[in-house]
């Protein structure tokens, strides 16, 4: 582009130009208004100027080419723009067309009339009556003519015979002022050889002897010669005498009269003319109207197709920016300075576009650190979009699933199947909301122990992805184990030093006795016998617990209408011990729930029997269920002296146990199946007295 | 056929005739008109407004290019006025501006005869190795079709051989 090319696109958009070229074109028709002005007060003579004529000729068909060129440039550039499918030619087509239609039309109906009412006036100036005026006034004056004519012919007849009748020059100059005043003539003469012998003048009409001679040949034969003189018409005729003499009477027409109607002749000659040059006259009107026409139209048309590209130029860049903006370009702004409303529209673009970028820089800074975050981390986080096909890990995810490629690249999920991960991405593929559980993963045929949870992204029924998270649990879990076998090994040792200790001093005393002899042996070897068998008997029970915590049966859920159950093992605990009343409240509303009937009864009868044994006597055990969301809650309360703990998790803990009797591992027991069974397990201070275990259990109604 | 045929009738077609008389480096040119002049011209003379007949005369050779074969054009108007007042009509015929000359009628067929027969116009002829053409025309008025397109009444061109003079 050169620069001469980027000072006419400036000039085109400010407003100073437009408003100069607008006062331009007012000039134009204003001037095209004073020449049609002019036109009308012009004579006719000049008006029906043949050059005026020529000059509108040529004025109207530039006008008219360049109209054209102007129309068809447009319309020509507009089909290729169409044809090649270029941005805003649809909308350019519609606003030239609405601007033809708006301009032509209107403008050729005004012309179309224009021209009508023109013709008709133009035909109306020459009506019959002004001709018939006209022709009226031409015949007035001939027959005025005629009739003048006519006496000084029947005069000069008269004299020239009477003058005949004389001889010589003093008779003939008596005879001839004789005849002139009886005969009442202004003008009466004796001519021969051509020469004036005698000329006679009326007194009042003195200026006739400045009359012009009359020609010497047409003196020769009579005749009648009719002139201007005066501001009136003369009329001489003459008729020879005989003897080569010449008689002559003329007479001035009405002085008056013949003004009046030298005007009325002058005003009907300019009317014939003005008549004759009627075409001229009406071609001249039409085409300086039509100059009009094509000026306002082409004004009009040119100023419409620039305004059409300043209002569609802004709009179009608009929408090219937009266009790629929305195709995932840069966030880049509309260079186009306006101050419309076009402008306000572009200006709020380029400020949202601002605010895009900073928003996209923010992402991107929340995007790097969350990559840094996930990248430190040590919990495994897997992405995955909302159809569950696709998967991405970070480092952490991707080193315990043993699939280092995750890190960098997205895979399908099939291929942690592939991996041997199958059951990872069932639970994955399986999740219905949030989720959450423990799995035990074996890649690269390493077994890991993880926590899994599985957690959709936005709403939870048209979730837009979901995200994983992975938590490495084989270390963990494995000093737990340790932990708890040395917890184990404690208590079991602490069980069994419990007894020995007894056993021992029952033994000892009974080798005292029996090395000493002692009368009492009788008495004391039973006695020690008796606590003998009966520590050991307390030892056997508790490998016999041990045994039962430790080799729990095979789960079996299967659909239970759990009231029916708690209230046939409720029914058991009736009259069970003595002032101790034991209540079922059932919410459950007859719903089976999946779970294990004997794990669960045992649950039951364990939180059971803690209760009764715990309540007072006149104390109330009472056994609650209900079912909310698919979650089951069991309730068991009693009023008993309430937890005895601090921390009421040591209650679950194998082996303890406040009471000093049992074998504590009823409610390791109880926790242990309901894990099992994907629940929760708690013991709280019940109001006023007395102990509430809740549990909860998952799976819902069947 | 039938309409054609009452347009052709309706239409009364002038002709333009044509007698060259050559001299030394000169023409004489003799033209009349043969038939009737528009009513509305005849008219608007009685009615005593200026009216002119317009002779156009122009002088081809034979060359290639056609800006290179017109070697002279001449123009001459006979001018005819009545004087309502004295009914006579006066009567001026100039040849390229020049008056040719001048003369009265006492009435209008006399007056109209004068103009369609006008006087002897002599036009310089180049001398000249090739033959030439004159080509001459009336035209009577200016009338306008539709409204605004100007179309020239008068008598249709007419070319004659400009003889050798002697």
């Amino acid at each position: 582009m050169t620069p001469w090319h980027r000072t006419w696109l400036r000039w085109r958009r400010q407003n100073r130009f437009l408003i100069g070229l607008y006062l331009g074109l007012l000039l134009l028709v204003g001037l095209g208004y004073t020449l049609f002005a002019t036109m009308r007060s012009l004579p006719p003579e000049e008006l029906t100027n043949r050059l005026l004529t020529f000059l509108l000729w040529w004025f109207d068909l530039t006008l008219i080419a360049v109209v054209l060129f102007v129309l068809a440039r447009n319309l020509f550039k507009l089909a290729l723009e169409r044809h090649l499918g270029l941005l805003g030619a649809r909308f350019r087509t519609k606003l030239l067309l609405s601007y033809l239609v708006l301009i032509v039309v209107p403008t050729g109906l005004l012309f179309v009339l224009g021209v009508g009412l023109l013709s008709h006036a133009a035909a109306s100036w020459f009506s019959a009556p002004v001709d018939g005026m006209a022709q009226s006034g031409a015949k007035i004056a001939d027959s005025l003519r005629a009739e003048t004519e006519a006496r000084v012919r029947r005069d000069v007849s008269i004299v020239a015979r009477e003058l005949g009748k004389v001889e010589g020059e003093r008779a003939r100059t008596r005879e001839l002022t004789r005849l002139q005043a009886l005969l009442g003539t202004q003008l009466a003469g004796w001519y021969r050889d051509g020469t004036a012998v005698l000329e006679l003048v009326d007194p009042r009409q003195r200026e006739l002897l400045r009359l012009p001679p009359l020609d010497a040949e047409a003196l020769a034969h009579g005749g009648v010669q009719r002139e201007r003189f005066g501001g009136t018409v003369v009329v001489r005729a003459w008729e020879p005498i005989g003897d080569g003499s010449v008689a002559m009477i003329g007479e001035a027409v009405l002085p008056g009269l013949m003004q009046e109607q030298g005007r009325l002749a002058a005003a009907a000659a300019a009317y014939e003319r003005l008549k004759l040059e009627r075409p001229t006259i009406t071609a001249t009107t039409v085409l300086g109207f039509g100059a009009l026409a094509l000026v306002v139209v082409f004004a009009a048309m040119w100023l419409g197709l620039h305004l059409s590209r300043r209002f569609t130029e802004p709009l179009l860049a608009l929408v090219a920016t937009t266009q790629r903006v929305a195709g995932g370009d840069d966030l880049i702004e509309v260079p186009i300075p306006a101050e419309d409303e076009v402008g306000l529209l572009v200006s709020s673009f380029n400020a949202m576009v601002r605010r895009l970028r900073e928003r996209d820089e923010e992402l991107s800074t929340t995007v790097r650190r969350l990559d840094a975050v996930l990248g430190a981390v040590r919990t495994g986080v897997l992405t995955l979009d909302a159809e569950r096909e696709n998967v991405a890990a970070n480092p952490a995810a991707a080193a315990l699933l043993g699939m280092p490629h995750l890190a960098t690249e997205r895979v399908p999920l099939e291929a942690l199947t592939l991996a041997g991960l199958g059951k990872l991405a069932e639970v994955i593929r399986g999740a219905s909301g949030v989720s959450r559980g423990s799995l035990t993963i074996y890649p690269g045929g390493l077994a890991r122990a993880i926590e899994i949870a599985v957690v959709p992204l936005g709403r939870l029924e048209s979730p837009e992805g979901w995200v994983v998270a992975l938590e490495d649990l084989t270390q963990l879990v494995r000093a737990q184990r340790l932990a708890a076998w040395s917890e184990v090994a404690r208590r079991i040792a602490d069980q069994i030093k419990n007894p020995l200790t007894p056993i021992r001093l029952a033994a000892e005393r009974i080798a005292r006795h029996v090395e000493r002899r002692t009368p009492d042996l009788e008495t004391v070897v039973p006695q020690g016998c008796r606590a003998i068998v009966e520590h050991v008997q307390a030892m056997q029970e508790m490998v016999d617990a041990f045994a039962r915590y430790a080799k729990l049966p095979p789960m079996s859920r299967r659909p239970v209408a759990v009231s029916d159950l708690v209230r046939q093992v409720v029914s058991l605990y009736e009259g069970v011990r003595k002032g101790v009343e034991v209540r079922f409240a059932d919410a459950t509303g007859g719903v089976e729930v999946v779970l294990d009937p004997e794990q669960f009864r045992q649950v039951l009868t364990n939180l059971l029997d803690n209760a009764v044994e715990a309540s007072p006597p006149g104390g109330t055990v009472t056994a609650a269920t209900r079912c909310d969301d698919g979650l089951l809650e069991l309730e068991v309360t009693d009023q008993g002296s309430g937890l005895g703990v601090e921390d009421p998790e040591l209650l679950f803990q194998p082996f303890y146990s406040t009471k000093g009797r049992g074998s504590g591992v009823g409610l390791a027991v109880v926790q242990r199946i309901v894990s099992d069974h994907g629940g929760t397990v708690r013991l709280e201070h019940n109001r006023p007295n007395g102990v509430r275990a809740v549990v909860r259990i998952p799976g819902g109604e069947a | 056929m039938v309409l054609g045929a009452l347009l052709l009738a309706a239409v009364a077609v002038s002709e333009l005739e044509i007698v060259l008389t050559p001299a030394p480096a000169r023409l004489n040119v003799q033209l009349a008109v043969q038939g009737d002049l528009p009513e509305a011209w005849t008219q608007a003379l009685g009615g005593g407004a200026p009216v002119t007949l317009t002779y156009r005369l122009k002088l081809f050779r034979n060359r290639r290019f056609l800006w290179d074969q017109r070697l002279a054009s001449h123009e001459l108007q006979v001018k005819a006025q009545r004087d309502a007042l004295t009914g006579t009509f006066s009567l001026v015929a100039e040849l390229d501006g020049e008056i040719l000359a001048s003369g009265q009628a006492e009435t209008l067929d006399q007056a109209v005869h004068w103009v369609t027969h006008p006087p002897t116009a002599e036009i310089m002829v180049p001398l000249r190795h090739e033959p030439l053409w004159l080509v001459a025309r009336c035209e009577f008025m200016t009338r306008y079709k539709l409204l605004v397109f100007p179309s020239t009444v008068g008598t249709a061109w007419v070319t004659r051989s400009v003889p050798e003079a002697l």
